[in-house]
């Protein structure tokens, strides 16, 4: 048997945060690599590399996934949402502005994702309750706050009470 | 229920501090804002908040006038690792000296009056500045007075300052399944003086999360030297729904040898949680445990040994 051909990059269209890209990619790469690497949006944290922590949360069509485990090519075609994606110009999404108000960021490591969980949780429940904000973050692990001033911060946002 | 009350030390232990040795600097920018350097390393905690805070404080000048250097020891003098909660206390002390100094510098050449506005300030940074290069104070640790450690005899003053606390667990224990639920958590500690209301609750919240974590859930199994359960699906820490209200309320009765009277935080939290959880869990079943973390399996494992030499004791208790 002859050996097999390695796989050749592809290239991949997509759009980032409003803006259509286009990507040269391995088939298998993750996506995590190709928005920090290909795309320079290193907003997109890595964290356990394997689905488990959450730190690489994006939204993949409006659904929240691990970026750590979506292969490039499944990303064809698709919408992504990514942290770089919130802020408008200076302005900050008022998850972001609840976020700095109530310390709901130390490292800053979980932050992006946890940020994205809670804009997908508001996509869903816009007022969300105490254990709603508990279940819809459930899937980003934070070592340094404690998540209380976290869901202080997604409660604050959600009642619009972000100051400007 | 259970209770945990203790203390932590703030700052190297014995003579640590004195061989440390450390310096910190402040500066004054050509545009007349100034600079902390040191080598204390921001991470999330707030150092650099603190930091600029106290400075502004002892400068008289507003917070957002003061920034803070890259922890790059090429342009920042060695002011200690960042660890033994040492830093709001030690540092910050060091840096307020050094404001201090900067300060009766710019007022013992004539450059800026005993009462100031912080215009006024700013305008005799830059004059000092454009005539002299450079405008900059630094400040040596020494050790406070009254303070000692005999290296010798090891003996005296392990540390200059101590945070107190008491914290008190409710939890639950599921007899089906054996886990323990905290369900309510009150973190009481007099910490000298809180230096930013939200970084200092942060810092405890924190601290007692990752300490529940300790008692519950977190148990590290090595192999030939490796850790076995390197992953986030065998080694378990809380998540978003597995932690209860922490109520944190802070003491200030202040310290004399912290920057305007704050003593360490950063470690307290993770000292008081476990023996509380553990003392609720004796409360709650009347066994006792004295291993962490206690989990389903520990606590299966403690009850049916106990029930084991409970029901042994049956003939005697029912012949008397």
């Amino acid at each position: 048997m002859s050996p097999q051909p390695g796989p050749a990059k592809q290239k991949i269209l997509l759009a980032v945060n409003g803006a259509p890209r286009t990507i040269h990619a391995f088939p298998m790469a993750r996506l995590l690599d190709v928005l920090r690497e290909d795309l320079d949006l290193t907003g997109t944290k890595e964290g356990c590399s394997e689905g488990e922590c959450g730190s690489c949360s994006i939204l993949l069509d409006g659904v929240l996934v691990n970026s750590c485990l979506i292969p490039a090519l499944q990303a064809t075609g698709s919408n992504i949402v990514t942290i770089e994606g919130l802020a408008n110009d200076d302005h900050l999404h008022p998850l972001q502005k609840a976020f700095l108000e109530c310390g709901a960021a130390q490292c800053g490591i979980c932050t992006p994702g946890m940020i994205l969980a809670a804009v997908h949780l508001f996509e869903k429940t816009p007022k969300p309750s105490i254990e709603e904000i508990r279940e819809g973050l459930s899937g980003n692990l934070c070592r340094c706050t404690g998540y209380l001033q976290i869901f202080e911060a997604v409660e604050k946002a959600s009642r619009n009470e972000v100051a400007d | 229920m259970g209770i945990a009350t203790f203390l932590h030390g703030a700052g190297f232990t014995g003579s640590g501090e004195r061989y440390l040795d450390s310096v910190v600097g402040i500066e004054a920018t050509a545009d007349g804002s100034v600079r902390v350097l040191v080598s204390s390393t921001e991470f999330g905690q707030g150092t650099n908040t603190v930091l600029c805070q106290i400075a502004a404080e002892a400068l008289g000048i507003p917070y957002e006038y003061v920034s803070i250097a890259q922890a790059d020891t090429t342009i920042v003098p060695n002011s200690g690792p960042t660890v033994a909660s040492r830093t709001a206390m030690i540092v910050g002390n060091l840096v307020r000296s050094a404001a201090i100094g900067l300060r009766q510098t710019l007022q013992s050449d004539g450059t800026l009056g005993e009462a100031y506005t912080a215009d006024e300030f700013v305008d005799a940074c830059r004059k000092h500045v454009a005539k002299r290069g450079v405008l900059r104070s630094l400040a040596r640790y020494s050790s406070p007075e009254g303070i000692y450690w005999d290296d010798v005899r090891y003996k005296g003053e392990a540390y200059a300052a101590y945070a107190w606390a008491v914290y008190i667990a409710e939890i639950s224990v599921d007899l089906t399944t054996y886990s323990v639920k905290v369900q309510d958590f009150v973190a009481l500690q007099e910490i000298g003086k809180v230096l930013h209301p939200v970084l200092a609750k942060g810092q405890i919240i924190g601290g007692v999360a990752q300490a529940i974590g300790l008692a519950l859930y977190e148990k590290v199994l090595w192999q030939d030297g490796r850790m076995l359960n390197g992953q986030m699906t065998n080694y378990i820490m809380p998540a978003s729904c597995d932690l209860p209200l922490i109520r944190v309320i802070f003491e200030e009765i202040g310290n004399p040898h912290g920057a305007y009277g704050a003593k360490g935080i950063g470690e307290l939290p993770m000292d008081g949680p476990a023996p509380a959880i553990v003392n609720a869990v004796v409360d709650a079943l009347g066994i006792d445990f004295d291993s962490v973390p206690l989990l389903p399996e520990e606590i299966l494992a403690v009850m049916n040994s106990h029930s084991i030499a409970t029901t042994d004791s049956v003939p005697a208790e029912s012949s008397r």
